[in-house]
């Protein structure tokens, strides 16, 4: 209890502190970003396409981006058009004095110097209120990753937004998990079949793991609703956190366990009997065939380890 | 208790939502900014691609959601098409069009008022087909075995088994139907709805006791969950809130199962049954938001949701045994209820130019109120236990803060620093109280724009008020047992990411290195630690402006050690496991500018490899026969340009996968078990593919002359 009131007043002060403190050191940071802008190209687009003619480049005109008739798109009445995401381009439009390199455009170009924060707010500029509701503090925000690192202005169909083509793009630094999803049991993320974004929120929701549901469960629930219950019998870890047994990014072990059966269910299991035998080779089919190792182990009787709802079914048998 | 802290985040929310400094935008005159050059997206263009596909052979798992599980010749069909007009637009997109993995998905709208979108999706879930049953289904819900069964004690002497054994393929179809629309009113509000129904058949696998034995069974499969978010979201320049319902409604056409035994059984217990997963429905309403102050340096996110699921599912009867005498059930079914809270702050800013400053808190709850009740138990349905056992419907609550830093020492190095504490509180468990600590630092250098070295490293500290062994022997268990989930566990975690991408080199490559180390001090029984190492490499080589290739490594090896006492005291046998995965991926594309031809190759290699030692009083050392899985994957696409809207295509897609299990045992391999005789996985199979590809409408996109 005394662990509780702890965490809750330090959590108080920390957010008044916070909120007290910053408004003030924040507007004047403000100030300092804007003077450091250059102007705006006297033309706009038509400006740009002047040199800026190639295929990549025109298919923004494919995209949502470019849609004159949605007053919000940066192509829309009075908008910025390519200058609202890649910044005044007064500077870089403008003469240049022989000799001198051209200025480089402010934001997502290759020779742009405008920091990832500085480059993610022209994006959230519009954007905010579709990045989740806390994108900022979100181990992605922690990571300085650009919006521009996953997402792809230039193309009809964002990979990323696409369920066969996105865990690419994850995995492009996700490395460790394109190894796990390439596991014997794994979901079908390699098959393009599932996306990334079917478990995660990557502009970030939960404070753990980037978690699309309220939790590790109410993620899992979404498409495997029959294991909700409640039931009349529960299992205790099942229902706190179903990455107990399972490991959902990929395993070695059938169901995605996180270890064989039986010594997964021996981790916690040690009732007096058949659940404290050590299941060795002993019960291998060729020498005595142990239903306690072979076929689905302990599960060959307890099968209904997520839950049962039958009056019998304590020891979820049934 | 639960309600002053509803309160308390109720406050809260209010308390931001209040809060709102207006943000400027900066005022550029566009008044000359015509676009006359702009080729905005006007009329209808599509692609489709049409073909045909054989497969080799049959193999289950090779059509595991792709949709390519039997041997023949598969229908081709993918494509994608827009028709646009003065800002309204439709788009529709078809993959997979003539296998059981099938997408249709179509969108419709005007951009910023208003948008439509229907999806269908089909998932194949493929995982044996070398299983065979003595079972026939006479409903969805009941086996019968053939008229000439003779029950036996075990399965060597099931004299009707081998002519009984009919082939059941084990796999499901799920079916997803996904209808949504948002509406735009104004600039400041945006209403959305969607509706998903997923459907799931099949057959799939279960398996239950009678007397003294066990059968597996085939069981079918028919699930319907219907889910519902909706809700409204009000934006401005400084804050979005959004305030939303989501439903989920699961219905179980199939509750239970009941089948015949095939084994010589209790008098009166030739039928047994098992209950299904019950019908269950779960509704909640969310407030989440975000608020921007001063132009975004620091923003505050919050979310309060208040869920409830319900089951009220009926009841089967103790047993289908009439020879088994109980007293009638405490009521005919559960109604369960659990309410869920989930509410959440955080608070992210830059106070100074070189500081970035994170706390975020959260809380979790599940609140479980099922009552309780005495409830009887018929064994398998055989013998009346006598014994009253009641239910526990289990609670719990989580609180997760973090308070963390990022301190940027110069254009190259930062620091980075955190702090996290996890409270869990548990309810009818041998631990209520756990308390995790967890500190960790992280450096990045990027001495130059091409260099990139991110080191992280932490500790925590995972603490229990008391492992309660009152509850643990009450449920029989050994004393000295400590439940992995609910232990005393220390960590140490250490985390390398380098990455190098020359600017004036084609070529970048990164390696990964991440370790984390568990142990359970505590633990006399049960796990007592386990190591995980995990490791990647990734070159890729754009070796000219047509062709690039790339090569991925990855490594994930997982060690862990338990213990466990048969003579219900101190450990007298211990388990080491060795579980390797190594991954190998190469593979290049060519797309020449200046040829017609192009093509793309990928081949993988996935090796897996787990070791089980153990040691035991009773047996001594004995080390089980490695478990091993091999697969070996390889696609090529390639296309041939015949015109500017025609092409001709090609894909071959291979994969060898090969499975040592020695779980996996026949029908007969277990006196006491009848299985399904599932086999290791072993196949060689190949899907090879022609088609064209066609375009209507324009390809190219040409400025406005």
């Amino acid at each position: 209890m005394f662990m509780k009131m702890s965490a809750r007043k330090t959590a108080v002060l920390a957010m008044a502190l916070v909120a007290i403190a910053l408004p003030a050191v924040t507007c004047a940071q403000t100030a300092d970003d804007e003077a450091e802008l250059p102007d705006y190209s006297r033309k706009g687009a038509d400006t740009c396409f002047q040199c800026h003619d190639d295929q990549v480049v025109l298919a923004i005109f494919r995209t949502k981006h470019a849609m004159p008739q949605d007053p919000d798109s940066p192509f829309g009445h009075g908008q910025l058009q390519c200058e609202a995401c890649h910044g005044p381009a007064g500077d870089h439009a403008g003469r240049v004095r022989r000799g001198n390199e051209r200025p480089a455009i402010p934001a997502f170009g290759s020779m742009s110097t405008t920091s990832v924060a500085g480059q993610n707010a022209y994006c959230t500029a519009c954007h905010a209120p579709d990045t989740g509701f806390a994108w900022h503090g979100s181990s992605h925000d922690d990571d300085t990753i650009s919006c521009a690192d996953c997402h792809s202005m230039h193309v009809e169909r964002d990979p990323v937004l696409a369920i066969s083509t996105q865990a690419d793009v994850c995995f492009d630094c996700h490395q460790q998990q394109r190894t796990q999803a390439m596991k014997p049991y794994a979901h079908p993320v390699r098959q393009g079949k599932m996306a990334c974004t079917s478990c995660h929120s990557p502009h970030g929701d939960t404070p753990e793991r980037l978690l699309a549901g309220n939790s590790v469960n109410s993620t899992c629930y979404d498409c495997h609703a029959e294991l909700r219950g409640p039931y009349l019998w529960e299992h205790a870890p099942a229902t706190e956190d179903c990455s107990n047994c399972h490991n959902p990014h990929g395993s070695t072990q059938p169901g995605m366990l996180t270890m064989r059966a039986p010594m997964l269910c021996q981790s916690c299991h040690s009732q007096v009997g058949h659940p404290s035998l050590p299941q060795d080779a002993r019960g291998l089919a060729d020498n005595m065939p142990s239903e306690l190792l072979l076929g689905q182990s302990c599960l060959n009787c307890h099968d209904q380890v997520h839950g049962s709802n039958h009056p019998s079914g304590s020891k979820l048998m049934r | 208790m639960l309600r002053q802290k509803m309160k308390s985040g109720r406050t809260l929310v209010a308390a931001l939502v209040l809060l709102a400094p207006a943000i400027s935008l900066a005022q550029v005159d566009t008044s000359e900014w015509a676009c006359e050059s702009c080729p905005f997206d006007q009329g209808y263009r599509a692609e489709i691609d049409a073909g045909a596909t054989n497969v080799s052979d049959d193999a289950a798992r090779f059509g595991n959601y792709t949709g390519y599980d039997e041997k023949g010749t598969y229908a081709d069909l993918n494509g994608q098409g827009r028709y646009a007009n003065e800002g309204y637009r439709v788009d529709w997109y078809v993959e997979d069009l003539g296998l059981d993995s099938r997408v249709v998905e179509i969108e419709t709208g005007k951009q910023g008022v208003f948008g439509f979108n229907v999806g269908y999706r089909d998932l194949p879930y493929r995982r044996f087909d070398t299983t065979s049953t003595v079972f026939n289904p006479t409903s969805g819900d009941t086996l019968t075995l053939p008229g000439n069964w003779v029950p036996a004690s075990t399965t060597g002497r099931m004299t009707q088994l081998s002519s009984s054994l009919q082939q059941r393929m084990i796999g499901t179809d799920r079916q997803i139907v996904d209808i949504g629309a948002n509406w735009q009113p104004d600039d400041a509000f945006r209403l959305f709805a969607d509706f998903r129904r997923q459907t799931r058949d099949g057959v799939d696998i279960t398996s239950a006791g009678s007397y003294t034995q066990a059968a597996f069974l085939p069981r079918w499969i028919d699930y319907e969950t219907d889910q519902i978010d909706a809700g409204v979201q009000y934006r401005s320049d400084s804050m979005s809130v959004t305030l939303a319902y989501y439903g989920s409604f699961f219905t179980n056409q199939n509750p239970s199962l009941t089948w015949e035994t095939p084994f010589l059984t209790a008098p009166g217990g030739t039928s047994l049954r098992t209950a299904r997963e019950p019908d269950n429905d779960f509704s909640q309403v969310s407030l989440s938001g975000k608020y921007h102050l001063a132009a975004g340096n620091t923003v505050i996110a919050f979310l309060a949701a208040s869920g409830r699921g319900e089951q009220n599912a009926d009841f089967l009867p103790y047993t289908i045994n009439p020879d088994v005498v109980t007293s009638a059930l405490p009521r005919g079914s559960l109604d369960a209820k659990v309410d869920t809270f989930n509410y959440a702050f955080t608070v992210t800013s830059r106070p100074l130019d070189k500081l970035r400053v994170k706390f975020a808190y959260r809380y979790d709850e599940r609140d479980n109120k099922t009552p309780i009740s005495d409830w009887e138990r018929v064994i398998v349905d055989a013998i009346n236990s006598r014994e009253t056992e009641q239910n526990v419907p289990y609670s719990y609550d989580r609180l997760h803060t973090i308070v963390s830093g990022e301190y940027t020492l110069s254009r190259k190095w930062r620091l980075a620093a955190g702090y996290e504490r996890k409270e869990m509180n548990r309810d009818y468990q041998e631990v209520a109280e756990q308390i995790t600590d967890l500190g960790w630092g992280q450096v990045r250098w990027q001495p130059a724009a091409w260099l990139d070295i991110r080191a992280k490293g932490g500790a925590s500290q995972r603490g229990i008020d008391r492992y309660n062994d009152t509850i643990a022997v009450s449920l029989g268990q050994n004393p000295l047992m400590r439940k992995y989930n609910l232990a005393y566990r220390y960590r140490e975690f250490g985390e390398v990411v380098a990455a190098v991408s020359p600017l004036e080199l084609p070529v970048s490559f990164s390696v990964s290195a991440l370790f984390a180390d568990d142990d359970y001090k505590e633990s006399l029984v049960g796990l007592n630690g386990a190591e995980e190492f995990r490791a990647t490499v990734d070159v890729s080589w754009a070796v000219s402006e047509s062709a690039s290739v790339y090569l991925v490594f990855g490594q994930d090896r997982i060690d862990a050690h338990q213990t466990g006492s048969e003579q219900f005291g101190f450990w007298d046998w211990s388990a080491f496991h060795e579980d390797d995965f190594d991954h190998t991926g190469v593979g290049m594309t060519w797309r020449p500018s200046d040829s017609r031809f192009d093509m793309s190759f990928d081949y993988n290699r996935g090796t897996g490899k787990t070791r089980i030692a153990l040691d035991s009083l009773s047996g001594g050392p004995s080390t089980l026969p490695t478990l091993e899985s091999t697969l070996d994957s390889a696609h090529v696409e390639a296309s041939y340009e015949f015109s500017d809207r025609l092409h001709g295509t090609f894909h071959l897609r291979y994969e060898r996968f090969d499975l040592k299990d020695w779980a996996l045992v026949s029908e007969t391999t277990l006196p006491t078990v009848l299985t399904l005789g599932a086999q290791p996985y072993d196949y060689d199979v190949y899907a090879m593919g022609i088609g064209i590809r066609y375009r209507f409408g324009d390809g190219t996109i040409s400025l406005v002359e």
